[in-house]
């Protein structure tokens, strides 16, 4: 037996196992969140004897008379001070990474309640936040620093909850303290856990699947395979090509395809029973890169497809050829990106269960409940599916897929048992989408003012494994490289390749982050060719409210992009006058899908019997913070109180379908719904009648974000409802050749709580200087990526720079009060502003992302 | 503390757990001899030889002068941060069974800190375990793996 001390509590033991999983699955503390059990992400922090520790990393029999403490066992008054101070400084956001980051705020003001900016960033330094970018978490720890001293909780800073309020988010308690639930905090009576047996080559045939031994092990509750499926095999966001099961005679087409799914009674009976399943394959030869994908003999990822192109998309508008021959100045590059991992701090996970009326019950962590229940009834074959969102812990994009909501339900459906199917971070790391390696050939015309004349390019990505959302990245990719610049002839072919390797869709940028580098750094070229600085030439191309985009579009009052780049002027002067080298990007980027498709956002508000209005929304919040977006839209349309409303999570029962969290889209898209049920609302309260008058009333609103399609045949379409506007530069410290400064210039149309807006500028940003000078995701000759969490690259706490969020507040369109969403863009216009400082700084142009030859650079590599 | 010492702190550290001294061997070529050149060489009292018979330092009172690392005959003193507490307590270059034989606690170039380290910031370079204090997130997994008891924990909670 060992015994130790949790929150002053002696505890016994004889399982020697992890303290993590002593703490999850025996205490049920599950503010101890485990995000990869690897030692890298921190999300699991204690203090033991006052010191923080992963609590993955120690095991049972080596804690002997250790005192151990979560967030759990804090003080009535340190659980009061670290809900206002991150609260308060904005810091939350999916809440993942939290209770670890308050430990280490503990850990650190317990013995120093001083402490300088550095010791505060050395304090969470071994902790990964993917939301924040540490920006507003630093300030927290600051910010707690001060009221431990002064002994007084401050009033908050904004209550009124209106918008334009900087209200603490409604999520901050539960998330701060660890109450708040992901699935993975979920603990039913009699679940089981499941996991899939993965393929072990990238591309084989299954010759035959025997599971008896299995299925023969004590403890094992069930083994299936594709025969157990009893609908459609094939599912898929949009195109239905991802195997639930590889079936026997069937193609593997990566390392992540599943071939059998266990349950068993715990964890690590289902790791022996998937060693005990003997899986015979035909090895065959894989494609790797896109240059193996589209040459003329190449093998086929897809035993149902003719070629590997996924999607192809051809846009064009004027006559770029002609316009790049007649230009004085003409430009020419090929550029890279690479491959890159969200890294969300919350690995996926689904609990499913058969409720009381006989349903299929799947509770996710995903972006968007009615895909998880659209895919899983296609699965099941039957309508009898429901899915609520737990907690959603980040997912920029790379939870917009099954990767283990129809496992779990399928699990629950043919057994009739609770199960919890999580990924390991490895398997995490390998089988959801990520953002797409493109290369791209670009071309830029401009006269001798360096006003852009057209441009023309051709791109290609490789989209892996399965569709997923590769050709609408493809797509946006593509609309969007011309960048956001008044000209009229543009050009793009792009096509999107099967590969064996993991498979790629959508990632906070949604493809622009791709062309965007390429257009940008050549706008950057252009410039030094004619002799005007970077951001000069961005001013004279700059599209202005009433100008055309190159697709057509005429933009409106709303367009922001001339006082984004105003409001990087100063900076940028001062920093240019200095001696420092300076880049500079700009972007726009598209809120709602757009495009034609039909985008609706739907909001129901229900009076239920506690007087209160409820908010159902069929639209996940993944951490950027909807449900108070909602909020703050309500108070500001009606003229309830913060206290008379109760944000709901999205549910497929009660909350109708307001699409999928993706395309910066849900302020604006399911923003607007609500202000039109708000409006309903506020009509059946004429004649001063209170909540309590209208109890179990329902007042729905919702809002069809109309476009036009891609291509359509009028002489302006209009591609999107709105679009985002940025300029971001970047500052080098001249010594070190560090960036000493980001500054972000953000048009958010009217900005519904401008400390969430600022928290999702700092977050992209940083994201996106991993994307600019670090991260990779490197995939071997197996197909098989190679690194693991704590070495793809993600930024640390000591090593961000000073970030300058400028929220750009233009009220134009007149839906959702003049909210634009702010989710992507803040990721976009990085990395070629970063590229362009390094230029600034060495001489040396960069082509290829990640750069090279920077202090940022991984050593030995 | 003697001086106030300037942020993120740096220390010398001694890369010799002192098996060898432990088990009276005295077999490691690599590791420290106990000589006290160090102890003498310090001007702020923050090294010392200990009990078992190899010099430790004071992390309060050492201000990372480096005087120490120079001095040392057998070169296994360097600085370090001190914010990276995991640490590889051991110099001793020859391959696995040599190194077994001269030391109860010496590194033997197994790999497993290499296999388990999430961040690969823990490689075997000539038979012996290096951290790079710039990659490791201080979880200290290589240490509780650690077979030998090499890699060790400097706050003391994780063994």
């Amino acid at each position: 037996m060992y015994t130790f001390y949790v929150n002053g509590h002696m505890v016994t033991t004889s399982k020697k196992q992890s303290l993590l999983r002593f703490l999850r699955d025996e205490m049920h503390f599950t503010s101890v969140k485990d995000g990869c059990s690897q030692g890298a992400c921190g999300a699991c922090t204690v203090l033991i004897d006052g010191e923080t520790c992963k609590a993955c990393v120690p095991q049972t029999d080596r804690l002997e008379g250790r005192h151990i403490i979560t967030v759990e066992g804090l003080s009535d008054w340190e659980k009061a001070v670290y809900t206002y101070a991150y609260g308060e400084a904005g810091a939350v956001q999916c809440g993942f990474c939290i209770p670890g980051m308050v430990m280490c705020t503990k850990g650190l003001l317990d013995r120093n309640l001083n402490p300088t900016e550095d010791e505060i960033k050395y304090a969470l330094r071994n902790n990964y936040c993917r939301c924040t970018g540490y920006v507003k978490i630093i300030a927290a720890v600051r910010l707690a620093a001060e009221i431990m001293r002064s002994g007084v909780i401050p009033a908050k800073g904004a209550d009124d909850w209106k918008i334009g309020s900087r209200v603490h988010r409604l999520d901050v308690e539960e998330k701060v303290l660890g109450y708040g639930k992901y699935p993975d905090d979920f603990y039913m009576e009699g679940m089981c856990y499941g996991s899939a047996l993965r393929s072990s080559y990238p591309r084989a045939r299954v010759l035959s699947i025997d599971t008896s031994a299995a299925k023969a092990l004590p403890g094992v509750v069930a083994v299936l395979t594709a025969d157990d499926i009893p609908g459609e095999n094939k599912i898929g966001h949009l195109k239905h090509d991802q195997y639930t099961l590889i079936p026997v005679g069937g193609l593997t087409h990566y390392l992540g395809d599943a071939i059998a799914l266990v349950a068993a009674e715990d964890r690590e009976t289902v790791e022996k029973a998937k060693k005990l399943i003997k899986v015979a394959y035909e090895v065959l030869p894989a494609v790797h890169n896109i240059e193996e994908a589209a040459a003329p003999d190449a093998p086929l990822v897809f035993d149902e497809e003719t070629s590997n192109v996924q999607a192809y998309k051809h846009v064009s508008r004027g006559n770029a050829q002609e316009a790049i021959r007649n230009a004085k100045h003409v430009i020419s590059h090929h550029f890279e990106t690479p491959w890159t991992e969200h890294a969300f701090l919350e690995p996926e996970c689904a609990v499913a269960y058969m409720d009381d009326e006989g349903d299929v019950m799947i509770i996710s962590t995903d972006q968007s409940a009615y895909c998880t229940l659209h895919e899983c009834s296609l699965l099941l074959g039957t309508d009898k599916v429901k899915c609520e969102n737990g907690l959603v812990g980040g997912g920029f994009g790379g939870k917009e897929d099954m990767t283990v909501q129809h496992h779990a339900a399928l699990i629950a459906y043919v057994t009739g048992r609770p199960v919890k199917v999580s990924l390991t971070r490895a398997e995490s790391l390998l089988i959801h989408p990520k953002r797409h390696h493109f290369v791209m050939d670009f071309t830029m015309g401009c006269d001798e003012n360096g006003k852009i004349m057209g441009v023309k390019a051709k791109v290609a990505s490789d989209t892996g494994a399965f569709a997923s959302l590769g050709g609408p990245v493809l797509e946006r990719a593509c609309t969007h490289a011309a960048g956001p610049y008044a000209y009229e002839n543009f050009e793009i072919e792009g096509t999107a390749y099967y590969t064996n390797n993991p498979p790629a869709g959508a990632f906070r940028g949604f493809g622009v982050t791709q062309t965007c580098f390429a257009t940008e750094t050549l706008l950057n070229m252009m410039a030094d060719e004619i002799g005007i600085t970077p951001w000069e030439i961005r001013y004279r191309n700059a599209i202005r409210p009433g100008g055309v985009l190159p697709n057509g579009q005429i933009v409106d009052e709303s367009t922001g992009l001339v006082e984004t780049l105003e409001a990087v002027k100063e900076d940028y002067d001062a920093a240019v006058a200095a001696g420092k080298p300076v880049g500079i990007g700009c972007a726009m980027k598209n809120a709602g899908v757009g495009v034609g498709i039909p985008d609706w956002g739907r909001v129901k508000l229900i009076v239920e019997d506690d007087e209160k209005l409820h908010i159902y929304s069929g639209a996940s919040c993944i951490g950027q913070g909807l449900g108070t977006v909602l909020v703050q839209m309500i108070v500001s349309n009606t003229d309830l109180k913060r206290d008379d409303i109760v944000y709901e999570r999205s549910n497929t029962w009660i909350a109708p379908d307001s699409g999928t969290t993706s395309g910066s889209r849900q302020t604006l898209v399911t923003g607007e719904a609500c202000r039109r049920a708000c409006e309903k609302l506020m009509a059946a309260r004429e004649g001063g009648k209170t909540l309590a008058d209208l109890r179990g009333q329902e007042f729905y609103g919702d809002y069809l974000a109309k476009t036009d399609p891609l291509g359509a045949d009028v002489p302006n379409p209009v591609s999107h409802v709105a679009y985002g506007y940025a300029t971001q530069i970047c500052i080098l410290d001249p010594k070190t050749g560090k960036v000493e400064k980001m500054v972000a210039a953000h048009d958010v149309g009217r900005a519904v709580n401008p400390l969430s807006c600022e928290g999702q500028i700092e977050g992209g940003v940083v994201m996106s200087m991993g994307y600019a000078l670090r991260e990779q995701y490197p995939i071997d000759g197996n197909c098989k990526p190679i690194e693991k969490y704590g070495s793809l690259g993600l930024f640390r706490a000591h090593e961000i720079p000073e970030i300058k969020a400028i929220v750009i507040d233009k009220p134009g369109l007149n839906v959702a009060c003049g909210a634009i969403g702010i989710g992507e863009i803040t990721s976009i216009p990085t990395a070629p502003a970063i590229t362009d400082a390094y230029y600034r700084y060495d001489g040396r142009r960069r082509y290829s992302l990640p750069i090279d030859g920077t202090p940022y650079e991984r050593k030995g590599r | 503390m003697a001086i106030k010492k300037k942020f993120p702190y740096r220390s010398a550290f001694v890369a010799c757990n002192g098996g060898c001294h432990v088990n009276g061997e005295n077999g490691c070529e690599y590791g420290c001899i106990g000589c006290g050149v160090c102890a003498e060489a310090c001007k702020f009292d923050a090294i010392h030889i200990n009990d078992t018979g190899v010099a430790e330092v004071d992390e309060e009172k050492c201000i990372a002068c480096g005087k120490c690392t120079r001095e040392c005959p057998k070169q296994i003193i360097r600085i370090h941060n001190c914010a990276n507490y995991i640490t590889v307590r051991c110099s001793n270059k020859d391959k696995g069974k040599d190194a077994r034989q001269a030391c109860s606690v010496s590194c033997i170039g197994c790999g497993i800190c290499e296999k388990t380290c999430t961040a690969s910031a823990v490689h075997v370079i000539d038979n012996c375990a290096v951290i790079d204090e710039d990659y490791c997130l201080s979880c200290g997994m290589c240490a509780v793996k650690c077979p030998r008891h090499v890699i060790t924990d400097l706050r003391g909670i994780l063994e």
